[in-house]
């Protein structure tokens, strides 16, 4: 028996689902889509899930993972209910669900919130920086005499370690509702098998070239790949020390290339999202959140910021260099802390964790009919 | 009148280039000896017509055997008044599925030609019924919103009307609407109820006679002639109408009935027209408490296509549903609204108000209701939802609203089935069901209502003849005929009006009404032989025939619609019509030449419907399907008018057998006729004695239903019955 709430559509309306109560059932959508399957089937399933006002068998699915936006349901929807959007909608839902500060929700629901939260890291972090910043030296540009590499390396690991630990947490939080009673019993073996799934997934994002408009793929790619690089460069650079110095190598180091390639690849990939969104000719852009553009705005400063701290780098311009590395700093901290463990961001950890779940329960339900063979052999035996 | 016969041969369309025309001229000019017998390459052609024309006047030609294409085709052009016509079908039913310059091909057009020939000889001209003090008014019977709509159509097309009411006010059910659903875009508005502006119209037309708080006392006579009695507080008025348009509409099903979905056990449990009612007071407050109402359920289907209820849709209460959905969402768009239904019928422009509750915010929910349980005025519904696939429970609700489903007002009353007499019951063929329910009280033999079809209602051919009902003369419209929404019964109200006004012109001319329109026949009855059977009185589909005292027949000629199922029934045949009697097609049957048994060709004799049958036999023609040369074709106007002593004669001659071809019958019939074939296949059932008597097997009689659109089945039909009487063996009666 399940009850019907008439009040959760109302509820998800904020997380951008707005649409649902046009749709009829058809099943359009589920049957055109390239990544639904016997076993996962959506959207329709989630719009009546919705409809219906489901909360626990939402909280419990991973199907709103599995879906990559493609845009091809909404195309085809003959009620124009935007199936995709709600499958946006549940994820923006799902990871304030697995978020157990509540912060997230905060996020997704309140335009205060948003803005104080981002404000807040803001300019707490110009703040920081210009009260534990060096000497401006300004005859010529020696960054780690202004952001001394000491102090910026250990402060970066804390707040890392700090976003690590509270999207972890909430990936754990995920696998509890995810799994269910599946987890039981799965021997760490079989945790340890499937990783490659995990893997696969997180580096490359593979699932996405099984919709049918493979371009999507690339300009995702592009900015994972920018991501990826820039967060192992930084990393790096706690050793190496060629990027906070204050003797930048020659140009052909390998580094700055590195670096090179992130910057344009976010930034290109950044601005032709901002249009796409701005024009909303694809069915993806449509509809935009306000998060949405929390993480566009944000991330492209960022981008652009540190691009152009380096530009005036070279060109030996000190003081706009110091002072757009702040605002770099200012902008990659709600960046990263908003972004990575309560909003949008996450979706790098739920994406691949989900398929990696998706494979531990297909292992467990094939571990059960095995153990359920071999006893009925044993009766029978 | 004394006859001159001339048969052209018509030898177009390749009919000249299969045939032995001579030869076929000569079985005219020779065998029958026809004064006049002339072919052409092109006589549907200006010059072809003109022949004719010549013939009938120079030579004083007046009873025309025209052996070319099918009567279904150029009728207009082969059209001359005042001569007696008769059609050969050389073209579809000979040349064009029969192999060409073939012996059987030659005997098969000779045959027909032979068989055109005798028609001919004994026809008469028709001489239209000239009935007197014909009347042209209509009457209609509901002062609702159909019959409010005939009324006013058929005084603008000019006809005087008589509108009878039972209700002290016009208006009928619509009335009591609050608001009804947009009839202009975007469709999704709710717009005010207009039929005042029509209740005016009428009430102030001096060519319309309102009785209203009036009941029909009783009505006799036949179309242009009944005779109407009123009964109006207590005081009969008299009027004389030509035809009748019945539209008393539909009543709410009982809901009382419906305790499984808590009518009657929870004050909050109501009927979608008390909660119009509500709508009309402007608030929705709980019948048990007074409290205002936040949350509504909509229960669709209430007691519709359920078996144990109505088992039928009543088309109507999804939008209704709707409609009531909008009432509460633009009073309180917080309102929690639940849609219950089965199947969601809002097709045409009743998406856009779908999809509008949708957009309100209303839950809809497909499936089966499990149950309703109340809890200090609060109600919950429990549903097993088929596209979650399991039972769902909704919240608890203020109101519960049942859509109950329409029950024709003709539903309503003691069930009549009609019967010949007490004796002799397992012989009759099956029964109409008459339903009292004193609405039109006819003087008729075979009951006082009209018949009903399926679940009560008045309908008579929804395939073919909306409006028609069983009774000619009187179309019934509105929901009393099928459920239907408001635009469908103001075009349903039109459309009967114009057949009311067509059978009041048709009458006068002493022609059929449809589907006979051009007939001016009618069935003539030589008393002097008459046993007092009672076969012509049961058997008429239409109840044209009364009955005296002494059970001699009366018939009606304007209630005929000139089918001859009397003709068929009756066992002392003196029935008859001036083109159309038993001896006419007996002799038809006699002229065929049946060869000897060591000729080894058979024969089989087709009883083709005029209405589907032999169109399809067309059909199979036109699409150069070949049939077996061994079938003569006679076309029948109905199968009901099949007499039995036409099948004695066949097999008498020699002929090895009989294939009756006709419509459709049971549940879903298709005959023109209504209950013509279904006679037929009755009284089939009674030839297997008379066979036995002659010493033939019963096998050598078939009937198969056939319609239009089974064309290409028909050579595989004749195929199967001849090899099955090639199993059987030749007609023992050959050559005697």
């Amino acid at each position: 028996m399940i009850k019907v709430n008439p009040h959760f559509a109302k509820k998800l309306q904020k997380f951008g689902a707005k649409t649902v109560s046009q749709c009829f059932s058809c099943g359009t959508c589920t049957a055109v889509c390239s990544l639904a399957s016997d076993d996962q089937q959506f959207p329709r399933r989630f719009m009546r899930y919705v409809q219906l006002g489901l909360e626990d068998k939402i909280k419990h699915s991973v199907e709103p993972w599995l879906c990559y936006y493609c845009g091809d349901c909404q195309k085809n929807c003959p009620r124009k209910a935007d199936p995709g959007e709600l499958m946006m909608a549940l994820r923006r839902y799902l990871t304030s669900v697995y978020d157990w500060t509540g912060l997230s929700r905060k996020l997704y629901t309140s335009m205060a919130w948003k803005v104080f939260s981002v404000g807040l890291l803001f300019f707490a972090t110009l703040a920081v920086v210009y009260s534990f910043s060096g000497e401006m030296v300004t005859e010529r540009v020696e960054l780690e005499t202004f952001a001394p590499a000491h102090i910026v390396h250990p402060v970066g690991y804390v707040f890392g370690a700090v976003l690590a630990f509270l999207l972890l947490s909430n990936v754990y939080r995920m696998y509890r509702l995810v799994m269910g009673p599946h987890a039981a019993g799965i021997p760490l073996s079989v945790y340890i098998q499937e990783l490659g799934t995990l893997i696969l997934h997180f580096a490359t994002q593979a699932r996405m070239r099984l919709c049918k408009n493979k371009s999507r793929w690339l300009r995702h790619f592009l900015i994972m790949s920018g991501y990826f690089v820039a967060f192992m460069l930084v990393n790096i650079d706690v050793v190496t020390r060629w990027s906070l110095t204050n003797e930048p190598p020659m140009w052909w180091h390998p580094g700055k290339l590195l670096w090179s390639y992130a910057s344009i690849a976010m930034l290109y990939a950044t601005t032709e999202a901002i249009i796409g969104r701005l024009s909303k000719k694809e069915p993806i852009h449509q509809y935009s959140h306000s998060t949405d553009w929390m993480f566009l705005i944000l991330l492209w400063f960022t981008v652009f910021t540190g691009l152009l701290m380096r530009i005036f780098m070279e060109l030996g311009m000190p003081v706009p260099t110091y002072h757009t590395f702040a605002l770099h700093l200012a902008f990659t901290v709600p960046l990263l802390g908003l972004e990575v463990p309560f909003t949008k961001w996450s979706h790098l950890a739920y994406r691949p964790f989900a398929l990696y779940f998706v494979r531990l329960k297909e292992r467990a339900l094939e571990m059960q009919q095995t153990r359920g063979e071999a006893s009925q052999a044993e009766v029978s035996g | 009148m004394d006859k001159k016969l001339a048969v052209y041969i018509c030898t177009g369309c390749g009919i000249g280039d299969a045939l032995d025309i001579d030869a076929l001229s000569k079985v005219a000019t020779k065998e029958y000896k026809v004064p006049v017998c002339k072919s052409h390459p092109f006589l549907c052609g200006a010059e072809g017509v003109e022949l004719i024309k010549q013939d009938m006047e120079g030579e004083g030609v007046n009873t025309i055997v025209i052996a070319a294409c099918s009567m279904r085709v150029n009728y207009d052009v082969f059209s001359f008044p005042n001569a007696i016509m008769e059609r050969v079908n050389l073209r579809e039913q000979c040349v064009w599925c029969h192999p060409a310059n073939d012996e059987d091909t030659q005997m098969l057009a000779e045959d027909s030609l032979r068989m055109g020939i005798v028609k001919a000889q004994q026809s008469s001209l028709p001489e239209p019924f000239q009935a007197e003090n014909l009347s042209k008014t209509v009457l209609v019977v509901g002062g609702g919103l159909a019959g409010l709509t005939a009324a006013a159509e058929a005084t603008r097309a000019g006809y005087k009307t008589v509108l009878v009411e039972k209700n002290p006010s016009l208006g009928g059910w619509v009335t009591r609407l609050y608001k009804q659903v947009g009839s202009k875009p975007p469709y999704s508005e709710l717009e005010d109820v207009g039929i005042s502006q029509l209740i005016k119209e009428v009430e102030g037309n001096s060519n319309i006679t309102v009785y209203k708080g009036a009941q029909i006392e009783k009505i006799s006579g036949a179309p242009g002639m009944f005779d109407v009695q009123i009964k109006q507080n207590g005081n009969l008025a008299t009027e004389r109408v030509g035809s009748i348009v019945l539209a008393t509409g539909a009543v709410a099903y009982d809901a009382t009935k419906l305790s499984h979905l808590g009518f009657g056990q929870y004050p909050n449990v109501i009927t979608g027209e008390m909660f119009e009612e509500m709508a009309a007071r402007g608030e929705f407050k709980r019948p048990s408490d007074g409290k205002e109402v936040k949350s509504v359920a909509f229960i669709l289907c209430a007691g519709s296509r359920d078996k144990e209820h109505l088992p039928y849709c009543s088309a109507i209460c999804c939008t209704e549903s709707l409609k009531q959905a909008l009432y509460v969402k633009e009073k309180d768009p917080e309102a929690t609204v639940y849609i219950f239904y089965k199947d969601m019928r809002a097709a045409g422009n009743y998406e856009f108000l779908y999809q509008r509750v949708q957009k309100e915010g209303a839950l809809f929910f497909r499936g089966e209701v499990a149950g309703i349980e109340e809890d200090g005025g609060n109600l919950v519904v429990e549903f097993d939802d088929v596209l979650v696939g399991d039972r769902i429970r909704t919240e608890p609700v203020d109101l519960v609203v049942l859509a109950t489903g329409m029950v024709p007002t003709t539903a309503i009353g003691e069930r009549l089935i009609v019967q010949a007499d007490e004796q002799g019951k397992e012989s009759e063929p099956p029964a109409d069901e008459i339903i009292k329910s004193n609405i039109l009280n006819l003087e008729y033999r075979q009951g006082p209502e009209v018949p009903t079809l399926k679940y009560g209602f008045a309908d008579s051919h929804f395939i073919c003849f909306p409006y028609e009902t069983r009774r000619t003369g009187i179309y019934a419209a509105g929901s009393v005929r099928a459920p239907m929404d408001i635009p469908s019964t103001i075009k349903d109200a039109t459309g009967a009006a114009l057949k009311a006004i067509q059978c009041i012109e048709l009458t006068a001319q002493g022609s059929a009404v449809h589907p006979r329109v051009w007939d001016l026949s009618y069935p003539e009855f030589f008393m002097q032989r008459c046993t007092q059977c009672k076969r012509c009185t049961v058997e008429c589909p239409f109840g044209a025939i009364n009955e005296d005292e002494k059970a001699n027949p009366l018939p009606n000629p304007t209630r005929c619609r000139r089918c001859g199922t009397c003709m068929g029934a009756c066992p002392e045949r003196i029935i008859s019509f001036k083109n159309y009697s038993v001896p006419m097609i007996g002799g038809m049957v006699k002229a065929i030449e049946v060869p000897e048994e060591d000729e080894e060709k058979p024969r089989i004799l087709v009883f083709a419907c005029e209405n589907d049958a032999y169109p399809a036999l067309d059909m199979a023609g036109i699409n150069r399907l070949t049939i077996s040369p061994w079938v003569r074709i006679i076309p029948v106007r109905c199968l009901g008018s099949m007499n039995l002593i036409w099948i004695a004669d066949a097999l008498s001659k020699g002929i090895d057998g009989i294939l009756l071809l006709g419509c459709k019958h049971g549940d879903d019939y298709q005959c023109h006729f209504v209950k013509g074939s279904e006679l037929a296949s009755y009284r089939l059932s009674k030839i297997s004695e008379t066979l036995n008597r002659l010493a033939l097997e019963s096998d050598r009689v078939r009937m198969e239903q056939v319609s239009i659109m089974d064309y290409d089945r028909i050579p595989q039909i004749i195929e199967d019955f001849a090899s099955r009487l090639e199993e059987v063996g030749p007609n023992p009666y050959k050559g005697f």
